[in-house]
């Protein structure tokens, strides 16, 4: 009987141990996107600073980088100036499009006023358009091809590397 | 003179072709994303009042704040789950179903967004493998009971035969009178 006990506790320990080491592989916020594949949920919002309307549907026919995030969030601070710069390199190729929420105009203009503007934001203020994009924490940044489809997303500041190879797959596809 | 015709239409086509590429006229005032793109039209009864308040509060329990730790949307404070319940809210009002509702914030969000999971796939193991655990404990129980009832009998065990006195407890005899006896 007493074999039969340990033989049991083991089992149990490697299985929970074997789950443990599984599990502590991954990132828990890295949970991969259920509109990858999927035509963007279309939105139009307004725009910081002109007030005009801007609609994700009006950017057919070049890959879009959709970028969320607020100016509460650290790590979009640290992002914000490889997102400049690569609009300011590909704008004829690809459409930037940054949408804040949880935020207020007046401090997203002095953000963009401060560190720079190269592309469109869009202010969602009830937080619809996020969730809809099922936006967990900014920052978080969606790739969408030519056709509109969500090829990529990536949570947390994005690099100019991880850029430019999720907008290889926006290219391609 | 007659390369007019073929001017024309050159013109014609290159105007064909920009009108193909316009992109989509911009709504005049800003439009979110409607669930009716997810889920389609409402198939339940527009609910309103204090029904609506109970209901919102029901489906929000079954829905995880993205930005918490395990807490459901209908018990954070957070602005992502006031934003979520309130949008559970407005659909309720609209009229769509629990299942549409969460059918909705899942196609966004995945399976991870709901507190339930769905009984399909590896998820059939959080459902079933407490019921297997119980079940085998009860039988397990069950087993070394039958298993101590059907044993001998121990019978009491016999005094111990003292064949050599202890000093100590012939003393002890002594002292307590026993030993006079």
């Amino acid at each position: 009987m007493n074999r039969t006990v340990l033989a049991i506790g083991l089992f149990i320990i490697v299985a929970i141990v074997g789950m443990l080491f599984l599990a502590l592989g991954k990132d828990p916020q890295a949970i991969e996107s259920p509109l990858i594949g999927r035509v963007a949920p279309s939105f139009a919002l307004r725009e910081v600073g002109t007030g005009t309307t801007i609609g994700v549907e009006q950017f057919r026919g070049k890959p879009v980088v959709l970028n969320f995030w607020a100016t509460w969030c650290g790590p979009c601070w640290e992002e914000h100036p490889v997102l400049v710069s690569s609009a300011r390199r590909m704008g004829s190729q690809v459409q930037f499009v940054g949408v804040v929420f949880q935020d207020t105009e007046d401090k997203i203009q002095r953000f963009l006023n401060d560190r720079g503007s190269a592309y469109p934001t869009l202010v969602d203020d009830a937080g619809k358009t996020a969730i809809a994009y099922g936006v967990g924490g900014v920052p978080e940044t969606f790739f969408l091809n030519a056709s509109g489809t969500i090829v990529a997303k990536h949570s947390g500041p994005i690099s100019s590397d991880l850029l430019q190879a999720n907008l290889m797959k926006a290219m391609q596809q | 003179m007659t390369r007019h015709p073929i001017v024309i239409v050159a013109l014609l086509l290159v105007a064909l072709t920009a009108a193909a590429q316009t992109p989509a006229p911009v709504p005049a005032s800003p439009q979110v994303p409607d669930a009716a793109q997810f889920v389609g039209p409402p198939k339940g009864v527009p609910l309103t009042g204090d029904a609506l308040r109970e209901r919102t509060d029901q489906v929000a329990a079954l829905l995880r704040c993205p930005v918490c730790q395990g807490l459901a949307v209908a018990d954070s404070k957070a602005e992502m789950a006031v934003n979520m319940k309130h949008q559970v809210n407005e659909l309720l009002a609209r009229g769509y179903t629990e299942d549409q509702i969460l059918g909705y914030f899942e196609l966004s969000y995945g399976q991870f967004v709901l507190l339930r999971p769905k009984f399909e796939g590896v998820n059939r193991l959080v459902w079933l493998l407490p019921i297997v655990a119980m079940v085998l404990g009860v039988a397990v129980v069950v087993f070394k009971m039958r298993k101590l009832g059907r044993g001998p009998v121990a019978e009491p065990a016999a005094a111990p035969v003292e064949t050599v006195e202890d000093p100590y407890l012939a003393r002890v005899r002594d002292l307590v009178g026993e030993g006079k006896k």
